[in-house]
């Protein structure tokens, strides 16, 4: 299962210390690596701690003090760790979490939605969505790698259930492998009784910005790592990612593009939407911060309509991606007309239909028929 | 960004670090509350007269420490074995466990301690006797040997000298096998006697020793006991079977003879009347206790009483007796009074008062009055104040004569074991104090434990080099942390079966075994002494609390200890005390 394959990537990159608070749909990461832990099969310090801000709290910590740190949470966990999230990339600390789509309460759901790492947009941690299982243990590893040389936490996300709980083979790389991919983390300052420094002193207006600059300088150099270390991970595994997962797309005129496993389906959509004869195809977001804009507006720049499908919901303004891409978008001359839907909040499932019918709406219309298009809704039982 | 004389450098770092440290910066200086280790008294120890430290034996036992432990007792009390079968033991009295769920067993611990180290042969060394000083203690009873082992201790020689052939005492004439072996006893003295005390027995003060012949001693301690029953003062006194209880007990203690008939009234409710009774229950006879006011008011240990009861000697309380019946020159009966309980007398006990009319007759062979005690003193010399039929002494055991001291049953009511052990002790200190012309009223309360006259003979020991390790404030259960605690049962304590008991004069406790003792102690609650459990060390947010270098205790570094009192809130013994800072 998905949980599974996060453990034994963390195994592999040989973290040093593991803090986590279990949670629904979480719970057998926490399990499975407080096993590991125990038998020795890895050499990590598995902190037992109350709650998720502490275990983030320990995370940083640990990662102060120069070791390589993990902590795994979903939904209402990842809302608690909010404060210590803004801490961890300030303080420019490269922690590894493995976050579980989960929806928020209330109405109390333990289902997939991806709302609870997108509302952590502006924390600065690296968010990597994924759509199987062997994605998530490769991300792990590639989040260690990019975190580690951009010194800047890292969020690997994947859906509740239709990944967390879900069985599928997984390749696991040789530790030599790993080894070779993933050197030791060496922090350019670490807490030393021998060297003493102070850490995270107050910071008064003249060099705050300056701090902050140099923050986001290091989120477009995390960009380039990423699509480095992607790349690199091909020549070791055999297998490639970059921050844009293209499908179909070379001849395509009008594109979905989605992030999370609803990927999976949709890949199996546009193959029965080419075989009718529509020129579609699908863009995977994989990488939402740092979000590769550049690379969307260039591979963007020939489509005339674009289909972008949430399973999230920013109240107020709509699927989140969405509102990003047509951020990105918006400076661009010509750029398409962009099509945003919202679907499968809460762990409503999304079938083919509902990505066929997102599709056919947009190939119907020259522009949006509204803001945002809520696909599955049983609008009979809503009180207007 | 202060950077004390380093240099800056002229790009920022990639985190926000300052090359600086803080060192400087020394934040203990924020304090204005300040924690620092304080051991307290634990109540068992202010409870106990003669001041064991009973915390830190139990410690030493859970420990596995056994014969550590017991030469922490050893330093306080030569009897543990004795103690450990007869001592009412007050110290559980005031356990804190006791208001929590059920107070240590600490008496049957005592007990398996003094027994364990007895049969690993462990013996208390002979000590040197370094001083010229000869002292003389007047009675082989607890109170006498007590005074002597403790004087032998610091050196001084000692000769005892005792009215009765043997040793011992009232431990001796006035306990029975079945609470406290003839062997045990016998062995405990031994030991004693064998530090090096000389002991005469046969001598008398005032019929074969005078007190011309004490001149040549330094001191004189007068612990000769209350061995004279007090008489029933009602017709028939004298009839023939008619028994004073410690002339009855003595003689069976002695392996005298003693013909009883088959019911025998016992009159009284102090330990002497249950030790009678529960011997005439040995003898095949049918022993009746008549007390003249309830079970309530009865002086007896309540755990002899309840042994008693379930051996079955029968009570017939508010009744006493107003003439001894006789038949053929030979005990018949006792014609007794109801009683009802009037207004508290001077003892604060509600007094028996007779009920006009109610005169009845209960059938006796034998009548044994046992109503206690009174030592006799027609050997004091003029110059000792007697109060009360008492030899008066001051709070360090001090007659009003020069060099003559006296404790135990002639010189209090408390007529207990460990009470008489307990002056003799404290005779002791008196006695090398005015020798070493050292000044006792200011040196007691370095030593003193609790406000009830005990003292630690330990700290009195090493009061040259150290100051006192325990505060005098005794800890009660609400200033622990019970959150640290848990409910946990008090063992069981074995015994004779009730069926066996009449058979013999086997003693009835039995020796717990080693598994049991350790489960025992670990109970404690360690009150107001540091047992090294780290709460201290763990919680300390400052990081400013330090496991000393010898394993024992913490250290506090002021330097940067806050004062934020989380040390003291966590320790769940009230080992740390909290003050004002001083500024």
């Amino acid at each position: 299962m998905g949980n599974h394959a996060v453990s034994y990537g963390v195994m592999l990159a040989r973290a040093q210390v593991i803090a986590a608070y279990p949670i629904t749909p979480q719970t057998q990461v926490v399990e499975f690596l407080s096993e590991m832990c125990a038998d020795g099969r890895l050499a990590a310090k598995f902190i037992k701690v109350e709650s998720e801000h502490s275990a983030l709290a320990c995370c940083i910590g640990a990662a102060t003090a120069g070791c390589r740190t993990f902590t795994a949470t979903s939904a209402q966990g990842l809302a608690l760790m909010h404060e210590l999230l803004h801490w961890a990339t300030a303080a420019r600390l490269p922690i590894v979490m493995a976050n579980v789509n989960r929806a928020l309460a209330p109405g109390w759901n333990i289902w997939c939605d991806q709302t609870d790492s997108l509302a952590q947009r502006d924390t600065g941690w690296m968010q990597f969505y994924c759509d199987s299982n062997q994605e998530i243990l490769d991300s792990v590893l590639l989040a260690y790698r990019v975190a580690e040389k951009s010194l800047l936490p890292a969020m690997v996300v994947y859906d509740a259930f239709y990944l967390s709980h879900t069985s599928e083979p997984v390749d696991i790389p040789e530790q030599e492998e790993v080894d070779a991919f993933l050197p030791p983390f060496q922090p350019p300052y670490f807490l030393d009784t021998d060297n003493p420094r102070t850490f995270y002193p107050l910071l008064g207006p003249e060099y705050y910005m300056e701090f902050r600059y140099q923050m986001e300088q290091a989120m477009e150099k995390a960009l380039k790592a990423f699509n480095e270390a992607g790349t690199e991970l091909k020549t070791i595994f055999g297998r490639e990612y970059h921050p844009i997962e293209y499908y179909r797309c070379e001849d395509a005129e009008l594109i979905l593009l989605t992030a999370g496993s609803a990927a999976s389906t949709a890949r199996v959509v546009i193959d029965q939407m080419r075989v009718k004869g529509y020129p579609v195809g699908l863009m995977k977001i994989r990488l939402f911060r740092p979000f590769p804009g550049q690379e969307l507006r260039e591979a963007l720049r020939s489509v005339a309509k674009i289909t972008v499908l949430d399973r999230n919901l920013s109240p107020g303004i709509g699927g989140i991606f969405a509102q990003e891409l047509k951020a990105v978008l918006v400076n661009s001359p010509k750029h398409p007309a962009v099509f945003s839907f919202i679907a499968g909040l809460g762990g409503r499932d999304i079938t083919p239909q509902i990505i066929q019918q997102a599709l056919e709406i947009t190939l119907a219309n020259d522009r949006p028929v509204a803001h945002s298009v809520w696909l599955g809704l049983q609008e009979e039982m809503i009180n207007k | 960004m202060r950077d004390e004389g380093k240099e800056i450098p002229k790009k920022l770092p990639g985190m926000i670090v300052s090359f600086a440290d803080m060192a400087w910066n020394k934040t203990g200086s924020w304090r204005y509350l300040k924690p620092r280790y304080e051991n307290k008294t634990p109540p068992c120890s202010a409870g106990c007269p003669a001041g064991e430290d009973i915390e830190g034996s139990l410690r030493l036992l859970a420990g596995g420490k056994i014969l550590r432990a017991w030469a922490l007792i050893k330093i306080e009390n030569p009897f543990p074995r004795v103690c450990g079968r007869v001592c009412f033991h007050p110290c559980e009295a005031h356990c804190n466990r006791g208001e929590y769920d059920r107070s240590i067993a600490i008496n049957r611990l005592e007990r398996f301690i003094a027994d364990a180290a007895t049969q690993k042969n462990r013996r208390v060394p002979k000590p040197k006797i370094r001083r010229r000083e000869r002292i003389a203690v007047i009675g082989a009873g607890p109170a006498g040997l007590s005074c002597a082992y403790h004087l032998t201790r610091l050196g001084y020689p000692v000769t005892v000298f005792e009215a009765l052939p043997q040793t011992g005492g009232m431990l001796r004439v006035g306990i029975p096998a079945f609470r406290l072996s003839r062997e045990v006893l016998d062995a405990e003295l031994a030991e004693l006697l064998a530090m090096g005390i000389e002991i005469k027995t046969g001598v008398r003060l005032g019929h074969n020793l005078f007190w011309t012949d004490l001149k040549g001693f330094k001191a004189v301690f007068l612990a000769t006991g209350a061995h004279i029953s007090r008489n029933l003062a009602i017709p028939g006194e004298d009839i023939p079977g008619v028994y004073r209880g410690l002339e009855f007990l003595g003689q069976l203690n002695s392996g005298q003879k003693i013909s009883l008939g088959k019911r025998v009234a016992i009159i009284g409710g102090g330990n002497t009347a249950i030790d009678v009774a529960r011997s005439a229950l040995r003898l095949q006879s049918e022993p009746h206790i008549l007390y003249r006011r309830t079970r309530n008011e009865m002086p007896a240990f309540n755990e002899e009483t309840i042994e008693a009861e379930r051996e079955g000697v029968e009570f017939s309380f508010l009744t006493a007796p107003a003439r001894i019946l006789a038949r053929a020159g030979q005990v018949s009966g006792i014609e007794c009074l109801r009683m009802e309980l009037g207004e508290p007398d001077e003892s604060g006990r509600r007094r028996p008062v007779p009920v006009k009319g109610s005169n009845f007759i209960i059938e006796a062979d034998n009548v044994v009055a046992a109503l206690g005690e009174e030592p006799e003193l027609s050997y004091l010399d003029q110059e000792i104040k007697v109060v009360r039929g008492l030899v008066a002494t001051d709070a360090w055991q001090r007659t009003s004569k020069l060099r003559v001291l006296a404790g135990g049953d002639n010189t209090s009511f408390r007529r207990t074991v460990i009470d008489a052990i307990a002056a003799g002790k404290k005779a002791a200190l008196a006695i090398d104090c005015f020798i070493q012309e050292r000044g006792l009223e200011a040196l007691w309360p370095k030593i003193q434990i609790g406000a009830n006259g005990a003292f630690s003979m330990r700290q009195y020991l090493k009061i040259k080099d150290r100051g006192k390790t325990r505060s005098a404030e005794i800890v009660n259960l609400s200033q622990l942390n019970l959150d640290y605690f848990a409910p946990a049962e008090r063992i069981k304590r074995p015994a004779l079966a009730l069926d066996e008991r009449r058979q013999s004069f086997k003693e009835v406790n039995k020796t717990i075994s080693q598994e049991l003792a350790g489960q025992e102690a670990g109970r404690c609650f360690h009150c107001g002494v540091c047992n090294n459990c780290e709460n201290c060390y763990l919680y300390c947010p400052e990081g400013a609390i330090y496991p000393q270098r010898t394993g024992l205790g913490y250290r506090i570094d002021y330097d940067y200890c806050k004062g934020c009192g989380v040390c003291m809130e966590e320790c769940p013994r009230n080992a740390i005390t909290l003050e004002e800072e001083e500024r």
